[in-house]
C-alpha cells in the first residue's frame, strides 16, 4: 500500500460544487448542481427522466468532464479517487450484456481487478473477498452459473456483490429495484443499511418514490440542477416533489376514501411512474371517481350473486 | 496403401506448401484469438470495415514504400532485419489507413445524426474505393488479385516476417491483458470506475484488429478477412459459457481450420482463402446445429422436455 493515508480508513465525503455538464450537441444536462454528503448515508437521487440523474452519476464516476464546477471526494479529484477504486457502480439491468460468457464468480471477481497485479491473477485475499461478498448477497450457491440464467433479483445481487468485492466507499446504484421481487428488494435494503452502518455513502437513483422514505435518510431532488437536498423528512415533502416533477407527477387524491369520516377521508398518493393500485379499509378498492362508478360496481356484484 | 500415404504427404514435399501451411496456421490462430473479443464487443462489422479500409494503405505501401525500402537495403545481404524493413511499408500503410478509417467513423458518428452502421458503410467503402483506384492507376506495383484474394502460396519472406511480428505482438498483448480487454468488452463502465484506461483499451483493441487484418490479408485476401476475425469467435460462443474456454476454442479452431484449409488447397489447386473460410463455415454450421447448450437441436430438445414436464 502507499504511504499516504488511504481513504478506505476514513469516512467518505462527497462534495459536488457548482457542477455543469454540457454534451457535445450543446445540450446542458446539469447546471450549477451542488450538494454535499458524508458517510454513512443512504441518499436517494430523485428526479424525472432527463433531469440529469445519470449525468450526475457519470460525473461522479469521471465519465464526463464538467465544464464548470468540481466533484471531490475527501478533497481529492475523481481521477485520484478512481485510482483507489473507491467508487463502485451497480448498473441498470438494461446496460448489461447478459449473454456474455461469464459466470457469477467472474463478475464478482471483476470488482477486484483494480486491486490485482498487472496480469489480474487473483490472490487468496481476492478469492476470499469474492466469496464473502457472494455469500453476503446469498449468491454463493450460484457462483458457477452463467449470468443470463439468473432471475432479475439474482442478477441485481451479483452486481451488488461486485461492488462489495471492490470495497467501494461511495456506491452508486442505478434503479436497483426495477425487475426485482419484493423479497430481494428487502434483502438489498438490509444490505444497504449494513453498508451505511459501515460508513459508506450510498447514492440511489430511483423512480420508486414510495420506497424512498423506507430506506433513505437523505434525499437529493434534481431537475437539471439540485432543487433541494437534506434529510428525507424535510426534503421529501409534497411541495418539493411537485416542484421537482412539475406536471409529470401523477397525483391521486381520494376525497372519499374508505377511511372514516372522522379521519378526514382523504389520502393522497404520489407516483411518477405507474398508476398505483390502492386498497383502503378492509381491502376495498380505492379510485378517484367514486360517484356513478360505485353504483355500477355495486350493480355488477349483485348481478353475479 | 503406401501410395495413398505418399499422396497424403505430397504437399509437405514442397517448400511453398509447408510455408503456406504454417503461416496460415499462425494467422488463423491469431485471428481466432482476437475474434472472441471482436464478436462479444459487437465489432464484427467493424472488422469487415477495417479489413477493407486498410487496402489504400497497402496500395500506397506497395507503390511508394516497397521500392523505397528496397533502395534502403539494396547494399545488404538478405537477413531477418532487411526482411523486416521490406515488410514494414505495407504494415505501416495498412495500419495508418485502418486507424484513420476508425477515426473517420468515430468523427462522423460524433458529429452527425447518422447511425453507426450507415457511418461504417460509408467510410469503409470510401477507403476501399480509394484503394482500388490507386491499384488501377499503378498496375505494375500492385496486383489487385493478391490484395482481394490473398496469396499465401506465393508469400514472400518480408511478408512472412510481417505476419510473424504482428502475430507475436497480438498474442503477447492479448495473452497478458485478456482480462482487462474482457472487462472492457463486457462492462466498460466498470473498467473506468476501477481506474483502468478504458480509452487505451479501446485503441489497443482497434489497433490489434487493424494489424491482424493486415496479416490475414496475406492469407485469405481483403474479402474474406472478416471471416477469420468473426467465425471462430462466433463458433466458440455457441460452444461455451466461459470466456477463458472461448479464447482457447476460437484460437484452436482458427489454427486447425487454417492448417487443414491450406493443406487441402493443394488438392484443389489454389484458392487457399476459399478453402480455409469454407472449412470455418462448416465447423460453425456443425456448432450451430449440434452445440450441447446453444445448438438448435439442444434448444429443440429443451423445448420438448419442458412441454412433457408441463403436460405430464
Amino acid at each position: 500500500m502507499t504511504a499516504s493515508p488511504t481513504l478506505r480508513d476514513e469516512l467518505p465525503r462527497l462534495a459536488i460544487e457548482g457542477v455543469s455538464v454540457a454534451y457535445p450537441n450543446g445540450h446542458l444536462a446539469l447546471d450549477n448542481a451542488s450538494f454535499q454528503l458524508s458517510g454513512g448515508t443512504i441518499c436517494a437521487l430523485v428526479g424525472v427522466n432527463g433531469s440529469g440523474k445519470s449525468t450526475l452519476f457519470k460525473s461522479i464516476m469521471g465519465f464526463v468532464k464538467p465544464k464548470a464546477g468540481s466533484v471531490r471526494i475527501n478533497g481529492l479529484s475523481v481521477r485520484a479517487v478512481l485510482k483507489q477504486h473507491l467508487v463502485a457502480y451497480v448498473p441498470q439491468a438494461e446496460e448489461v450484456d447478459w449473454q456474455f460468457p461469464v459466470s457469477v464468480w467472474d463478475v464478482a471477481m471483476m470488482g477486484r481487478y483494480g486491486a490485482m497485479n498487472f496480469l489480474r491473477i487473483p490472490r487468496v485475499a481476492d478469492k476470499l473477498k469474492v466469496e464473502e461478498s457472494l455469500r453476503r448477497v446469498s449468491m454463493w450457491d450460484f457462483k458457477d452459473r452463467q449470468i443470463g440464467e439468473l432471475s432479475g433479483g439474482q442478477k441485481k445481487r451479483v452486481f451488488l456483490a461486485r461492488a462489495l468485492a471492490q470495497g467501494g466507499r461511495v456506491i452508486l446504484l442505478d434503479e436497483p429495484f426495477t425487475g426485482v421481487d419484493v423479497k430481494t428488494e428487502e434483502a438489498i435494503i438490509a444490505l444497504l443499511r449494513e453498508l451505511r452502518a459501515a460508513g459508506c455513502i450510498i447514492l440511489v437513483s430511483t423512480h420508486n418514490l414510495g420506497s424512498v422514505p423506507e430506506f433513505c435518510d437523505q434525499v437529493v431532488l434534481i431537475n437539471r440542477t439540485v432543487l433541494a437536498y437534506g434529510p428525507t423528512a424535510s426534503v421529501f415533502t409534497e411541495r418539493n416533489l411537485t416542484a421537482a416533477f412539475g406536471g409529470v407527477l401523477r397525483q391521486f387524491q381520494f376525497d372519499q376514501s374508505t377511511i372514516q369520516d372522522h379521519d378526514g377521508r382523504t389520502i393522497r398518493v404520489l407516483s411518477d411512474d405507474e398508476r398505483p393500485l390502492v386498497f383502503g379499509k378492509d381491502g376495498h378498492l380505492e379510485y378517484k371517481d367514486r360517484g356513478e362508478h360505485e353504483e355500477l360496481l355495486k350493480q355488477r356484484s349483485e348481478q353475479h350473486e | 496403401m503406401s501410395e495413398f500415404i505418399q499422396s497424403l504427404l505430397a504437399p509437405f514435399q514442397y517448400d511453398y506448401m509447408l510455408r503456406a501451411i504454417w503461416v496460415s496456421a499462425l494467422i488463423g490462430g491469431t485471428c481466432g484469438f482476437l475474434s472472441s473479443f471482436i464478436t462479444l464487443k459487437g465489432w464484427s462489422l467493424m472488422g469487415d470495415a477495417l479489413s477493407h479500409a486498410v487496402v489504400p494503405g497497402v496500395a500506397v505501401g506497395y507503390i511508394v514504400g516497397v521500392p523505397f525500402a528496397h533502395e534502403l537495403v539494396r547494399e545488404y545481404h538478405r537477413s531477418a532485419v532487411t526482411n523486416l524493413i521490406l515488410g514494414l511499408p505495407l504494415v505501416l500503410g495498412a495500419f495508418v489507413a485502418g486507424l484513420l478509417a476508425a477515426g473517420t467513423m468515430a468523427f462522423i458518428k460524433a458529429k452527425s445524426r447518422i447511425r453507426e452502421d450507415a457511418t461504417i458503410g460509408i467510410v469503409f467503402t470510401a477507403y476501399f474505393a480509394l484503394g482500388l483506384l490507386l491499384i488501377s492507376l499503378f498496375p505494375a506495383s500492385v496486383d489487385l488479385k493478391v490484395i482481394l484474394l490473398g496469396n499465401i502460396l506465393g508469400i514472400s519472406d518480408p511478408d512472412i516476417w510481417q505476419v510473424v511480428v504482428i502475430s507475436a505482438v497480438t498474442l503477447l498483448v492479448v495473452g497478458l491483458k485478456w482480462k482487462d480487454l474482457m472487462l472492457f468488452c463486457f462492462d466498460p463502465n466498470q473498467a473506468r470506475t476501477l481506474g483502468l484506461p478504458a480509452g487505451g483499451l479501446h485503441v489497443t483493441l482497434l489497433a490489434l484488429l487493424a494489424a491482424t487484418a493486415v496479416a490475414a490479408l496475406q492469407a485469405v485476401g481483403a474479402c474474406l478477412v472478416v471471416a477469420m476475425l468473426v467465425t471462430p469467435g462466433a463458433t466458440a460462443y455457441l460452444l461455451t459459457d466461459r470466456f477463458g474456454k472461448m479464447l482457447w476454442l476460437s484460437s484452436g479452431m482458427g489454427v486447425a481450420t487454417s492448417l487443414a484449409g491450406a493443406y487441402g488447397s493443394y488438392y484443389f489447386n489454389g484458392a487457399t482463402g476459399g478453402c480455409i473460410v469454407t472449412l470455418q463455415t462448416l465447423v460453425f454450421l456443425a456448432a450451430f446445429v449440434l452445440a450441447p447448450q446453444h445448438g438448435i437441436l439442444a434448444s429443440k430438445r429443451r423445448a420438448r422436455l419442458t412441454r412433457t414436464v408441463s403436460t405430464g
